[in-house]
């Protein structure tokens, strides 16, 4: 027994928590920064040796990075750079206790902030950085480039799909299903299914609140089901794919997700609105957007691209994606992703 | 400062273990039959990731009930009810290693032929050691490494198991046991984790009871 209870301490002691920072073309290393309360989990995976990295800011809140580590980015991508996959603070495989109350948009853009300099500490100061935001990641990128000198800590930002400005967001969403919805039921497509989110929309028309943003988005999501162009994908197969081989912590995931959907935290975001501070961006930018998007409309991708100050700036479209073109478009976004970083 | 800290709650752990089996050892003179410790060992595992418990359960309670029928037995069973002390560990790669203590109350039913089935709850302390390198950054951005981090947790664990008792018939002194816990930590990220946990492995009785403890055991009847 004795001899047992020794074998484990030595093994806690001395198995884990070994650093291991590798410069290969294949690389896989997990590490976590704490900071206010929370130990935020960051695998860096692919090929470090070409200095290249791109952040992943997930979706959410409470997502995790999980899901964006997909066998077709790591081949596609993963091969030309490394890419980065940051669980934000109450998400994913984020750990620490009682937390709450450091669980907001400004803490979120301090911890990128210090996941930037662990990044540059390990990997060196003159590797290329990158941020890739996408949905509600796009609120912590556009949160993070306004603030003054921020920009300065990478080399370029990706928009994919994000929302830097909700209550604009929320309008689009609104007019975007009135529009498709409407279109569908004069071609009698989904009729049944489109008639109550119209109706939703007609008696809804603005200064949302809370609820009704959370109802717009539902719909929204529920609306990318009945347009056929779309790439469908389901988000359960993927969980089942991934769950053992990249060791999901699945009720960690789950637990996490459920407290930041429910978190004081929204009310927060509903307001949030970051086009004004957009000018003061000048870094390269590429913004890539689903045409079906109605959880982000791709007129908010205009508006944060009409914004940025960057003379360096394309924006793209993917013909058959929704709101999560990485996933339904990954040809389209490895390749415009790719072509982004290695040009600068 | 908190590297101490850590050691110091890991040392309180594994003291808090040792000094019960210290205690386990002092009671070799007393009424051997009824107060004795039965000692477990099981993987401890939840899907693929692997992990250990060992620990051991002090009987507080134990009784052998016959069920009569025209004078005859239709039905015999042991019931116990014991208090377990258990220190278990678990290590899911890139996410953390827990190491956990729990005092459970347990119960357990065994029948003649030496099935078991059993339940158990109760509460437990919980550290757990990051799955990488954890890096804190100050507010110049000077960066180092933190040593042994993780996080203390309270935790609540409960579950149901089955097994055999391979002292009722064929008298070995030892048990198999499948059994399925859940174990609650929290707060964690102001909230709770649950975590179901598989737990298979033998159970040492060093004095066998079952039948052989008929005689201190209480009998009861039941009459159609």
């Amino acid at each position: 027994m004795k001899q047992i209870l020794l074998i484990i301490t030595i093994l806690i002691l001395y198995g884990c928590q070994k650093e291991k920072i590798t410069f290969s073309s294949n690389a896989f290393e997990v590490f976590y920064v704490e900071n206010a309360g929370a130990s935020m989990r960051v695998l860096v995976q692919g090929n470090t040796s070409s200095k290249i990295f791109v952040l992943v800011i997930h979706g959410g809140p409470g997502v995790g990075s999980y899901f964006y580590d997909t066998k077709y980015i790591g081949k596609n991508l993963g091969d030309k750079c490394a890419m980065v996959y940051w669980d934000q603070r109450n998400a994913g495989a984020s750990q620490g206790t009682s937390n709450g109350n450091e669980l907001h948009l400004d803490q979120m853009s301090e911890d990128l902030k210090k996941v930037i300099e662990v990044l540059k500490y390990r990997y060196g100061q003159d590797m290329k950085l990158f941020l890739l935001g996408h949905s509600f990641g796009g609120l912590i990128l556009a949160d993070f480039i306004t603030k003054p000198g921020y920009q300065d800590m990478i080399n370029g930002l990706i928009y994919v799909d994000g929302s830097h400005n909700y209550p604009l967001n929320d309008t689009l969403t609104r007019q975007m299903l009135l529009t498709e919805g409407q279109y569908a039921v004069s071609q009698k497509k989904h009729v049944s299914e489109w008639q109550p989110i119209i109706n939703y929309c007609s008696s809804h028309t603005g200064n949302f609140n809370l609820e009704e943003s959370q109802q717009l988005e539902q719909y929204a999501s529920d609306a990318e089901n009945y347009i056929d162009s779309i790439n469908h994908i389901n988000i359960a197969t993927q969980v089942f794919r991934y769950t053992i081989p990249d060791k999901y912590p699945l009720t960690a995931i789950l637990s996490n997700l459920l407290y930041s959907e429910d978190s004081n935290f929204n009310k927060e975001l509903a307001i949030a609105n970051f086009s004004p501070g957009l000018k003061i961006v000048t870094i390269p930018a590429l913004v890539l957007w689903g045409k079906y998007d109605f959880t982000c409309p791709f007129p908010l991708g205009e508006d944060f691209y009409n914004h940025i100050s960057s003379i360096d700036k394309k924006i793209d479209v993917s013909s058959k994606s929704g709101h999560n073109m990485i996933l339904q478009d990954k040809k389209f976004f490895c390749e415009e992703v790719a072509g982004f970083v290695l040009t600068h | 400062m908190i590297c101490k800290h850590m050691l110091k709650t890991t040392t309180l752990i594994l003291a808090l273990f040792y000094s019960s089996l210290c205690i386990a050892q002092c009671d070799s003179i007393n009424d051997s039959s009824s107060r004795h410790f039965n000692l477990n060992l099981s993987y401890n595992s939840s899907l693929i990731y692997p992990g250990i418990s060992a620990g051991m359960e002090f009987p507080i309670y134990h009784v052998n009930v016959q069920v009569l029928k025209n004078q005859k037995i239709v039905k015999f069973y042991t019931r116990g009810k014991f208090i377990t002390g258990t220190l278990n560990w678990y290590h899911h790669p890139d996410f953390h290693d827990n190491l956990y203590l729990t005092a459970e109350w347990l119960m357990r039913r065994t029948k003649y032929s030496g099935f078991i089935t059993e339940f158990s709850a109760g509460p437990g302390f919980s550290r757990t050691f990051l799955g990488g390198t954890t890096y804190r950054v100050d507010d110049k951005g000077n960066v180092s490494v933190v040593k042994l981090a993780g996080y203390n947790y309270a935790l609540i664990t409960f579950g149901g198991g089955l097994g055999y008792d391979f002292s009722m018939k064929k008298h070995l002194p030892f048990s198999a046991i499948a059994k399925m816990n859940i174990i609650s930590m929290f707060p964690y990220n102001s909230t709770i984790y649950f975590r179901p946990v598989l737990e298979i492995g033998i159970r040492y009785f060093p004095i066998i009871s079952g039948i052989k403890t008929r005689k201190e055991s209480v009998t009861l009847s039941e009459q159609k």
